[in-house]
């Protein structure tokens, strides 16, 4: 494993440097990365006409989806487009001929990625929660402690997620579509449409014991201060089973997928 | 030996569909698949430090050997081994002693100058840094990198940016390089200078080459064995020279004329009259005789006897000739 780790600095320099490259391509990707407080104007709004739900003010939506805005940019998620557009182009094959497993190659290139866009984003937060009092994290050591290693679990689980989903590629060519609706259908009991907390009763009881609340609400509920330390405790246990049964899953798979590559073009 | 191939099968299973939004409607219902025999039970050997051309028309199988051969694509039956692994099992002991270079496939940063891609090859290869440092260096000189190395891969023009390729793809000295089109694209003196460089490149690392080219003089130029593979099976393997024996069967005598003379009464196959130059084909084995014969009966200047171009004695491997 040490092995492997020396080299993700090199290939996360690389991924950092071809963001910089661009500068159009930065500030839309900061851009896009505001998105989710789309989702918190929706919810400040029914606050300001119905009242708070279930105790949650204002002030709690927007801590929540400011910290929910940094999650999604560890998501993880982008791997899957990098796995989908290499299959089909046949560039995969580049990859493969490397001496590191292609996974590490992605997931190397997506941190390298994210460092430039967290380095904006995080910053221009903090300047925020500075001029505008309402965005506070009310943040003690003990959780901070907590929501580091949540965060770092939220991250691992996602991209063996979305990697796992990318495989499929190898029978169906193109995996995008089917990452989009399996996303989309996980948004809702990640704590991304609402916080879980805030689901119908069936969906808040479900979401705990599944893969997508671990790669959001757990991270941004124990950094907003809705989670207690105490109650951590179980998620932590659910997440690294999830990251466990991820890697093993990832493991029986890609030896078989690997095989079905036809290196096409070139 | 450093390669040995053994009943080496590859099939694909490829989907087919008529053109138009009839059949597209109709693909959604109801697949159609063909087998492909890309390759079929080939077998060769290559001993350390030979370069070998590999030839074949386009989808001859050639592609789809290399890529078996480096580890890409799993065979259907069959044994590889390249430097004692079998190249599926894609081990980095393996993958750290091979290159395979593809001229239509960028394995540098589209984005970044090729020093950043050679940055992360050194690492990913775990080069030692003076080694490294000697390489680039050797590379830089041999290949002209210079004044390249500092622009981005997507501004090069494609001679510049195989060129950087190379350089990416040899750093790590691999003791196996499969090249795969390597001049595919390039204009005469870009073609001469790759060929040149690999040329040299062998003999100071003395690496085991696998080459394929649609350009006769890159085999020419640089391989002392030649396989030729056509629809996935093997049709010749052996040295340039065997090949021309075995398959050249006829020579042209080039004659240059002191005078004129009627040559419709000569019983010879003029290939080209004109003026006092006089092309004739001859049947290979008579080239002696008939040559005596034209220097006896015709008033001749200067007289060459040539084989035939080595694209004409592929072309008859390939017509079963």
């Amino acid at each position: 494993m040490a092995e492997i780790s020396i080299r993700y600095p090199a290939l996360m320099r690389s991924s950092a440097l071809a963001v910089l490259a661009y500068r159009g391509r930065l500030v839309v990707g900061f851009l896009t990365d505001l998105f989710p407080f789309l989702l918190m104007a929706v919810w400040l709004t029914v606050v300001a006409t119905a009242g708070p739900p279930r105790g949650w003010t204002a002030a709690d939506f927007v801590a929540y989806y400011a910290m929910a805005a940094v999650l999604m940019q560890l998501s993880g998620q982008h791997v899957v487009w990098e796995w989908d557009r290499d299959l089909r182009s046949g560039d995969l094959s580049v990859r493969l001929l490397r001496p590191l497993h292609p996974f590490h190659q992605y997931v190397a290139s997506d941190l390298g990625y994210r460092v430039v866009s967290l380095a904006l984003f995080v910053p221009g937060l903090v300047l925020v929660a500075v001029l505008l009092p309402v965005l506070t994290l009310d943040l003690t050591v003990t959780r901070a402690a907590l929501a580091v290693p949540a965060t770092l679990l939220a991250y691992l689980v996602g991209v063996l997620m979305a990697s796992i989903v990318a495989l499929l590629g190898f029978w169906s060519t193109q995996t995008t579509n089917v990452w989009m609706l399996f996303w989309g259908l996980g948004s809702f009991t990640s704590g991304w449409v609402a916080p879980v907390e805030l689901m119908p009763g069936w969906i808040e009881a479900v979401a705990p014991w599944l893969p997508f609340f671990t790669t959001l609400g757990f991270p941004v509920e124990l950094w907003t201060g809705r989670m207690t330390e105490s109650e951590s405790g179980v998620h932590f246990v659910v997440a690294v089973g999830w990251a466990l049964l991820f890697a093993a899953a990832y493991t029986v798979v890609w030896p078989r997928a690997v095989r079905r590559y036809q290196a096409v073009a070139g | 030996m450093v390669i040995a191939v053994d009943g080496l099968v590859k099939h694909f299973r490829v989907s087919r569909r008529a053109p138009g939004l009839r059949a597209s409607l109709g693909g959604l219902v109801r697949r159609r698949y063909d087998v492909v025999r890309a390759v079929d039970d080939v077998s060769f050997e290559i001993p350390e430090a030979q370069v070998v051309g590999f030839l074949g028309p386009n989808g001859a199988g050639k592609t789809t050997t290399l890529k078996c051969l480096s580890g890409l694509l799993h065979p259907t039956a069959g044994r590889v081994s390249v430097l004692g692994h079998t190249p599926s099992d894609r081990s980095s002991a393996f993958l750290e002693q091979l290159s395979l270079v593809m001229g239509q496939r960028n394995s540098l940063f589209w984005d970044l100058p090729a020093l950043d891609a050679f940055m992360v090859n050194k690492t990913i290869y775990r080069i030692p840094e003076p080694r490294y440092r000697e390489t680039l260096d050797e590379l830089v000189d041999l290949l002209d990198l210079a004044p390249l190395l500092d622009r981005q891969v997507r501004v090069l023009s494609l001679g510049e940016r195989m060129r950087c390729e190379l350089a990416g793809a040899l750093l790590h000295r691999p003791r196996v390089l499969f090249l795969d089109e390597p001049t595919l694209g390039l204009d005469v003196t870009a073609q001469a200078a790759l060929r040149g460089f690999l040329a040299d490149y062998h003999r100071r690392h003395g690496a085991t080459v696998l080459l394929t080219s649609h350009y006769m003089g890159d085999v020419t130029a640089l391989a002392q064995r030649v396989i030729v593979i056509d629809r996935g099976e093997l049709r010749f393997d052996g040295d340039l020279a065997a090949l021309t024996r075995r398959h050249a069967q006829h020579r042209v005598i080039r004659l240059q004329l002191s005078g004129a003379v009627p040559v419709d009464g000569l019983g010879l196959d003029v290939v080209e009259h004109e003026g006092l130059s006089l092309s004739v084909r001859v049947d290979a084995a008579r080239t002696a005789e008939v040559a005596a014969r034209l220097l006896a009966t015709l008033p001749v200047e200067d007289l060459a006897i040539e084989e035939p171009p080595i694209e004409d004695i592929i072309r008859s491997v390939f017509a079963g000739g």
